[in-house]
């Protein structure tokens, strides 16, 4: 079921917590609307679910609008950030729920519900109570509770804030394997720009209840469409610097960052990813003030002009405090954004 | 025992003194004068030890119509009040802007005290001008002379004491309402769950341990009913003694024909009741919930 959301806005007092947002979703996907909290991207998700009504705009899912269309109604399949399981009901009750409320014969519940069950991996936990299963298992059952019932789309409340870090590595990779297995659209909320890279088709990113950017991952992160995409997705930060442009050459306080950039002369925002410095003998030199280690990589904490600039280098790599690398950045890898903060190019 | 618990202690002596002289040393003073025969409580004199008392008790008439009364009161009121209660706490809790207004009016039957509502209810059940013969009237029922006939001594009584113990039940039951998750009910939404459904399958098992308490609350309450027998009937037991109930009977015992061992042996009788009731219904309840 394709979705289509069309100038949808909810309004709350005087604040706008989802602003004419506007967004296509395909068939089968699986989409991630990223923001920091109180971006409007759970008022969003529960605007899909019919849980909140909007203000204004429409939800249409496939060519049916369902703006006034009560939840119940909608063949949607929801899970909330805290699972809400019921807690005095076993697992398969739990998961025959929604069957038994539809009228559906109690054998024939439980038998779709242990198919169901077998997706998700809990067909052993039948029996027992909420209570009595991890964090990772309650997700489950709560994500088997949504699907049993068959619905056209799946709506994902931070499926994986209550998890412990280990645990939402594998969970998230979870989500993903059911999504595909079952092939359902599915919608998930979340504040973690790393999940949302790591499953989604596409991601949404919000700020203040405007979308800011919808696009495939890798393509939203190379070209981010505005610097608090740039500044929102990527670990460790992106490095936001002022350069100014003089013939085509583009220079942070006395050091050159590229020559023959076709940008008009003038004083910009600057963003450069850690990992867009590589090592070059030719290169700026910079002194490393301070250095952490994280496994597959350096991260150097030195400074561009009076700038701290975080880069990147290969763990091998043999550096010190008070050491002076020379690195350059990557063809491409400059993004610069005008004085609205929109990307205008990359060099 | 050491320092430290031996100041913990000190500091429980008041309460563990006012309960010795006015709850434990009552209870055994109790049991013994249950077993003195013509015990005077001016010389502390009495004729004889043994189950004299009992067998007066148990031959006495009146007191097996009080022990048949007081189970029907139980019975009848204390299912009654927390179906009642449970409804209307669900409806009270269900809308936002005139909750408040409703949690007083139904609690203000708790504040107040029941000899006064006792006055007003004797007015509402009056035959020829109360209110609730006013209402039957509509469905053509004919004037019932509530409390001036014996057979209708019961259910005024029971009516009555429904509606006064509804106000505790209606309190603890909106307590618990709003500590139900309200993802619940937003689930169930989901789940196109039936009205009724989500009352009995959420709303009742998420507030199973405050029914729990009710009724366990409820019960020894109803098996101590007194004041509202006096209240109701002015200070009898109701038309030719038709409301008797178990407390009624010991205080008509004590006070009225100072027969104190009797009285006595009624009390002892009354706690083994509300002991053995309440075991078994924390028995049946904590099972339940183990399952």
């Amino acid at each position: 079921m394709d979705i289509r959301i069309e100038n949808l806005t909810k309004t709350y007092g005087n604040l706008n917590a989802v602003d004419h947002m506007n967004l296509r979703i395909n068939d089968g996907e699986l989409v991630g609307l990223l923001g920091p909290s109180g971006c409007g991207k759970s008022t969003t998700l529960f605007m899909l679910s019919g849980l909140t009504t909007p203000t204004e705009g429409k939800i249409f899912f496939g060519d049916k609008d369902v703006t006034s269309i009560p939840p119940e109604d909608r063949e949607i399949g929801l899970v909330f950030q805290n699972y809400a399981l019921y807690p005095h009901m076993t697992v398969e009750d739990n998961i025959t729920f929604p069957l038994i409320n539809r009228g559906v014969k109690k054998a024939q519940a439980r038998e779709e519900a242990l198919e169901i069950a077998k997706v998700v991996k809990i067909d052993q936990y039948m029996n027992r109570k909420p209570s009595e299963l991890s964090g990772g298992q309650q997700q489950r059952v709560a994500i088997a509770r949504a699907l049993v019932k068959k619905p056209q789309v799946l709506l994902l409340d931070e499926p994986l804030s209550n998890l412990d870090a280990k645990l939402r590595v594998a969970t998230r990779e979870e989500i993903r394997r059911i999504q595909q297995e079952v092939k359902i659209t599915t919608i998930f909320v979340t504040h973690d720009q790393e999940e949302a890279m790591s499953i989604s088709d596409r991601i949404a990113v919000m700020k203040e209840g405007v979308l800011q950017q919808y696009e495939v991952p890798q393509t939203m992160y190379l070209n981010p469409a505005n610097e608090f995409v740039a500044n929102f997705l990527g670990t460790p930060e992106i490095n936001n610097i002022e350069v100014d442009v003089k013939d085509g050459v583009i220079t942070a306080g006395d050091a050159v960052l590229r020559t023959g950039a076709k940008l008009a002369d003038g004083h910009y925002h600057a963003g450069i990813r850690p990992e867009s410095f590589y090592v070059d003998e030719n290169g700026i030199s910079f002194a490393v003030d301070n250095l952490r280690m994280t496994g597959r990589d350096l991260l150097l904490f030195t400074k561009l002009g009076q700038t701290v600039v975080r880069v990147l280098v290969h763990s091998y790599m043999h550096v010190a405090e008070g050491d002076v690398i020379k690195a350059s950045v990557r063809e491409g890898h400059i993004l610069v954004f005008d004085s609205s903060e929109k990307l205008i190019g990359r060099f | 025992m050491d320092k430290k618990s031996f100041k913990g202690y000190l500091y429980l002596l008041p309460s563990i003194i006012i309960m010795l002289a006015f709850t434990i040393y009552p209870l055994i003073r109790a049991i013994i004068m249950s077993f003195l025969g013509d015990y005077s409580i001016i010389n502390h004199g009495y004729s004889s030890i043994g189950f004299d008392n009992y067998k007066a008790l148990f031959a006495d008439p009146d007191f097996a119509l009080s022990l048949r009364n007081t189970s029907i009161y139980v019975i009848c009121v204390v299912p009654a009040s927390i179906i009642l209660s449970l409804i209307i706490a669900v409806l009270i809790n269900s809308c936002n802007k005139t909750k408040a207004f409703f949690q007083t009016v139904y609690f203000l039957p708790y504040v107040t005290s029941v000899i006064a509502i006792g006055i007003v209810w004797r007015w509402m059940f009056n035959s020829n001008y109360g209110l609730i013969n006013y209402f039957l009237g509509f469905f053509g029922i004919d004037p019932i002379p509530w409390l001036n006939r014996p057979e209708y001594a019961m259910p005024a009584l029971i009516i009555f004491a429904i509606w006064k113990s509804m106000a505790f039940n209606i309190l603890i039951f909106l307590a618990g309402l709003q500590t139900i998750p309200e993802d619940l009910y937003r689930a169930a939404r989901i789940d196109s769950t039936p009205k009724l459904r989500v009352f009995t399958r959420i709303t009742v098992p998420q507030l199973a341990p405050m029914i729990v308490y009710s009724s366990v609350i409820g019960m020894i309450g109803a098996f101590k009913v007194y004041n509202e027998v006096f209240s109701l009937f002015q200070g009898k037991a109701g038309p030719a003694n038709k409301a008797m109930t178990i407390v009624y009977y010991i205080y008509d015992k004590f006070y009225n024909s100072y027969k104190y061992g009797v009285a006595a042996a009624g009390s002892v009788v009354l706690f083994i009741i509300i002991l053995v009731m309440t075991q078994i219904q924390l028995r049946v309840t904590g099972e339940k919930k183990k399952k």
